[in-house]
């Protein structure tokens, strides 16, 4: 007498076992362990990055995360709000330096760019404070109070 | 006008009535600015003072000089200018005045740009 054959889902499912427990994966410094996924843009990012120890945001666009309290990789703060790069200040041997801005607590933290970030997001964070032309231009006519028409005034009388 | 009442009790009035001597230039300054807010910085040089503690709201006792590192723009439009302490490395901003020093003002505007890390020529085509 023929065997009745099972439909294939049936067997499908008798034949599944339960999945293994990968603890190997998510240790602490397994799989993944040196990444992590930027708040902003969702892009994955190695920690290994040229010309810093110390990357605490994206390469793309630079968004960081409130992890960290005073040192870097502490990992004591408590606030974990996503921090936006506010502007750019430069050390004194003339090394950049992005100003991160915490959106749910408004601490300020400064962190070296690395070698691979974004120079484009770099250039238009630094360029920032030119951008809007109405303090900008004030600021320079106080300084320098209208160029061309003093030397209009001046080259007038040596003409006629 | 709020927010200046709110952080009131935690500064003392003497500061708001009277001078200080600003920590880097020697100058002496008064207290209020133009406007009527209180002023946080030297208007001459614009080093600050870490009298006050921006984490907790009430007085430091580090009471370092302050050193200005860079301006940040708000969406406002508004300068702001990011202080760093010297002592403890806390970072504060505060608002620009309208009789600050231009010239400092300008120059930590534009000070990323007389030292980039890369060549800015390929952003002429952008």
């Amino acid at each position: 007498m023929p065997r009745r054959v099972n439909s294939p889902r049936r067997r499908a499912q008798a034949a599944r076992r339960p999945q293994r427990y990968k603890d190997v994966l998510h240790s602490q410094h397994g799989h993944r362990g040196r990444d992590f996924r930027c708040v902003g843009c969702r892009l994955d990012v190695s920690l290994d990055a040229p010309g810093t120890t110390h990357r605490n945001h994206c390469p793309n666009c630079l968004a960081s995360l409130h992890v960290d309290r005073r040192i870097p990789g502490d990992r004591a703060a408590t606030c974990h709000g996503r921090m936006e790069a506010l502007s750019m200040s430069v050390q004194p041997d003339g090394e950049w330096m992005i100003i991160h801005h915490c959106l749910s607590c408004g601490e300020l933290s400064a962190n070296r760019i690395a070698g691979d970030d974004n120079a484009l997001a770099l250039v238009r964070l630094a360029l920032k404070p030119l951008r809007d032309a109405s303090i900008a231009q004030r600021t320079l006519l106080a300084l320098c109070p209208r160029p061309t028409s003093r030397r209009r005034v001046t080259g007038h009388p040596r003409r006629t | 006008m709020s927010s200046t009442n709110k952080s009131l009790p935690s500064t003392p009035r003497t500061i708001l009535t009277g001078t200080f001597t600003c920590a880097w230039c020697g100058l002496t300054v008064s207290a209020a600015a133009g406007d009527g807010t209180r002023r946080n910085h030297c208007p001459s040089c614009l080093h600050s003072q870490h009298v006050l503690d921006h984490v907790e709201g009430g007085r430091s006792d580090c009471q370092g000089r302050m050193l200005p590192i860079a301006i940040a723009v708000l969406r406002t439009g508004d300068w702001m200018v990011i202080h760093r302490c010297v002592r403890c490395d806390e970072l504060t901003s505060n608002p620009v005045c309208a009789d600050d020093n231009q010239l400092i003002l300008m120059r930590m505007a534009v000070r990323p740009l007389a030292q980039p890390p890369f060549p800015l020529e390929a952003f002429g085509d952008l």
